[in-house]
């Protein structure tokens, strides 16, 4: 199948994507009823989307297309709103965070659908592995020769993002001292980490005809990259966010993005080059590892700085970029939880106070529900 | 049994390993029901790997085998000393079925709420109107329609210890199995006023039964609620975890004895002490009662003892009656499951295995409202023929319950977890 032309779209649109966890009102592990709230949400009142998911104990819910940060938070209110009364009359919770924390994955069910249980096949355990939710944001590019130079600048900057949204501290009952442990299940895929360094969407496109032709992959579906180009939607998706505990802060991280991406745009402060990627996984690891207090390495100056103090200084350059988008409630909540912590110290937090497994995500799954 | 075997042992009287075997053989009711239980659980074992037949419905058979119409190794008197220990394995089930519960659902969900009203009220009015139109005395007829509301708690949560579901079948089949053994013993506790009816005291009969009524269920409310909040404030001094079965146990022996002692319904008591101590206690509350293999004992003891009850004397005669008896009470539940269906958020196939899953009947209404297990001498005025077809029609759908939940939730519903291939039980 050969690879799309890039549909364009207005540049700095936006849209988020996040996968949520069904949770049994009793024990608060996963349970498998995306069925039922698909069935029940069928007649929704928003303009959002939602969708199944590769187990039956996920949904994804996707926004529609917005440029500033108050109507994307207010139709995330809206849909979390008709989300949790659904839930409610199924007797279900509905929660974010990047992992479950005690679920144990061998009992999760693959969603009944022709492509999950593709995935299912081709890679055995590792599908009901990936029961992880995480968040995408959708950045709206007018080209594909644009798509791929965006996603190339934007890699020094992953860390940033992994580090915000980390909500994913527990894996099967423990406690893996990761801030994001969910990445780790992502990066098992084979065709998982980085979009190989291309400028041009021709260039692109052989190495997608070469890929295909090799009979390893079949569509960009196939392809589980930190940032990668959607040319059905004429966007680029950042994929690297765990889900957060409250759509207050999905809405900031999207914001913060776009404002981001203004910022390279507009005033390209450096080309992105090949050797950018030598310290990619590194600062990667210490951003999943160590979340806000990671240290990342400038892969220009190599000079080492506090993922925390990174972050500051971004979100200096990128103000008034924020302020012509109407985002800076964004990156006010975003710079509020540099010093409150991520949801991950949240998490440990509780964990720290005594609480049970289950009663965290009792805890958890009261934040996102409204 | 034991009188057949006894003369051939006294061939060789004087010896004494002989002596000693004999004394078992005349099946002391301790040491006949340990026997019996403990081929139950062999059996039921073997049957599960062979035919995956559920093990509680080969629990009731091996009961229902050592009764006295079969092999007679038991007498259905002798359960009488067992009553209060099958009346524990009882409230442990109900207290667990409670703290299962989330009664915030009914409001989450008025349709559901609407729903477990009216699945006990149409299969009550349906077997009620059918017994009456083939000539049953109307009061007898509302004693059976009583009985036919209700679903067995006892086969629902039992079957659910097995099977393991998870979804909204077997969620809403607990709430409406709760509600409806509620309105069934309600019903039963009303129902002698029927038998006063065209009676000079029917006005003051009427005040006194409505009024003992609201005793009942007021008092056993009252009751549940302490018994859930002592619970609660029992954990909170006691911090030790292993220390919460115990206290578990002892709450649900202590509520039960109360209720009975206040002639409250147990049943009730322990379904609100359930919900109480979940809804304050949380997650520190464990789902099930934590009793281990003694929790698991008394399950298989229950189960024997139910089977021991079983009766089908008089089936030959009363077959019409116990058919329609079980086919009318399965119109009225599947009529009212599938009317809300949709509005409630159930799916057609699931429905269907809601219907399905709510067979399994419970004479549990009338016995936690009577001193022992002789019920028609308890029930007076109940009309002996038809008496008899109801226990009949309690014995085919108890015997049968598992399976219908099982189909239910496991082919119907697809709501179990794959049993792995080695499994042993």
């Amino acid at each position: 199948m050969p690879l799309d032309d890039f549909t364009t779209s207005a540049p700095l649109t936006m849209g988020v994507e996040l996968e949520l966890q069904l949770l049994d009102t009793l024990d608060l592990d996963l349970t498998p009823r995306a069925e039922d709230l698909l069935r029940l949400l069928q007649r929704h009142s928003g303009a959002w989307d939602v969708k199944p998911e590769i187990t039956r104990s996920m949904i994804e819910i996707g926004t529609s297309v917005h440029r500033a940060h108050a109507p994307l938070r207010d139709e995330l209110h809206d849909l979390c709103q008709q989300l949790s009364r659904g839930a409610r009359k199924l007797n279900l919770c509905i929660g974010g965070g990047g992992t479950h924390p005690f679920q144990h994955w061998s009992e999760q069910q693959i969603f009944p659908s022709d492509r999950f249980h593709y995935i299912s096949e081709l890679y055995g355990y590792l599908a009901k592995q990936f029961t992880v939710f995480g968040q995408h944001v959708h950045i709206g590019v007018p080209s594909g020769d644009d798509a791929l130079w965006l996603l190339h600048a934007l890699s020094r900057y992953v860390p940033h993002f992994i580090a915000l949204s980390a909500s994913s501290p527990y894996v099967q009952g423990e406690d893996t001292g990761f801030h994001s442990a969910r990445l780790n299940s992502v990066f098992a895929f084979p065709l998982a980490g980085r979009a190989p360094f291309v400028l041009g969407w021709d260039d692109f496109g052989l190495y997608f005809d070469k890929m295909t032709a090799t009979g390893v992959v079949q569509s960009m579906k196939d392809f589980y990259w930190d940032i990668r180009p959607k040319p059905e939607f004429g966007t680029i998706e950042l994929r690297v966010c765990d889900t957060p505990l409250t759509v207050d802060k999905a809405a900031a991280l999207a914001c913060y993005l776009q404002s981001l991406c203004r910022y390279l745009r507009e005033e390209r402060p450096f080309e992105p080059e090949e050797d950018d990627y030598m310290v990619y996984t590194f600062n990667r690891f210490q951003a999943c590892r160590f979340g806000l207090d990671g240290e990342v390495v400038n892969p220009k100056t190599h000079e080492r700085v506090k993922l925390r103090d990174d972050i500051m200084r971004t979100l200096a350059r990128v103000a008034e970029h924020a302020l012509d988008l109407q985002a800076t409630a964004a990156t006010d909540h975003i710079r509020d939880s540099l010093f409150g912590g991520n949801d991950a110290s949240w998490l440990r937090e509780c964990r720290r106070g005594g609480m049970s497994m289950p009663a965290l995500v009792e805890a958890s799954s009261a934040r996102w529900m409204m | 049994m034991a009188s057949s075997v006894t003369p051939q042992l006294n061939i060789l009287p004087d010896a004494p390993a002989l002596h000693w075997f004999t004394a078992p053989l005349d099946v002391d009711p301790v040491l006949g029901l340990a026997l019996a239980m403990l081929i139950a659980v062999v059996v039921a074992n073997a049957l599960h790997r062979l035919l995956r037949l559920p093990r509680l419905v080969s629990h009731m058979l091996v009961g229902a085998l050592a009764s006295p119409p079969a092999l007679g190794l038991l007498q259905r008197t002798d359960l009488d000393l067992w009553k209060p220990l099958i009346d524990l394995a009882i409230a442990v089930l109900v207290f667990e079925l409670g703290s299962r519960l989330r009664p915030r659902w009914l409001l989450d969900n008025r349709w559901l709420a609407l729903s477990c009203m009216l699945e006990a009220l149409f299969a009550a009015a349906a077997a009620g109107t059918a017994l009456v139109a083939m000539g049953a005395p109307l009061a007898a007829a509302v004693l059976a329609a009583a009985v036919a509301a209700s679903t067995s708690p006892i086969i629902v949560i039992a079957s659910v210890h097995d099977l393991r579901p998870r979804g909204q079948v077997s969620e809403r089949l607990m709430m409406m199995c709760a509600m409806n053994s509620v309105l069934a013993m309600l019903a039963i506790k009303v129902w002698p006023l029927l038998g006063l009816a065209g009676q000079g005291t029917l006005v003051n009969d009427t005040w006194r039964w409505a009024s003992s009524a609201l005793f009942v269920f007021c008092g056993s409310f009252l009751l549940g609620l302490a018994g859930g909040w002592v619970l609660d404030w029992a954990s909170r001094l006691s911090r030790h975890p292993a220390s919460l079965s115990v206290l578990q146990l002892s709450l649900v022996m202590l509520s039960a004895t109360l209720a009975s002692y206040w002639a409250l319904s147990p049943l009730l008591t322990l379904l609100i002490a359930g919900v109480t101590a979940r809804s304050l206690m949380g997650q520190r509350l464990t789902v099930e009662t934590g009793l281990g293999s003694a929790g698991a004992a008394l399950t298989v003891l229950l189960f024997v003892c139910m089977g021991l009850l079983f009766t089908i004397d008089g089936w030959l005669q009363l077959w019409p009656w116990v058919l329609v008896l079980i086919g009318a009470r399965f119109a009225g539940k599947a009529l009212a499951v599938a009317l809300l269906a949709w509005p409630s958020g159930l799916g057609w196939r699931q429905a269907l295995a809601l219907a399905l899953a709510l067979q399994p009947m419970s004479s549990l209404a009338v016995l936690l409202v009577l001193a022992d297990f002789g019920w028609s001498s308890q029930l007076p005025g109940a009309d002996a023929t038809l008496l008899q077809a109801l226990l009949v029609a309690g014995t085919l759908m108890q015997l049968s319950g598992p399976l219908w939940v099982q189909f239910a939730l496991q082919r119907v519903a697809g709501e179990c977890p794959k049993e792995p291939s080695h499994a042993t039980g």
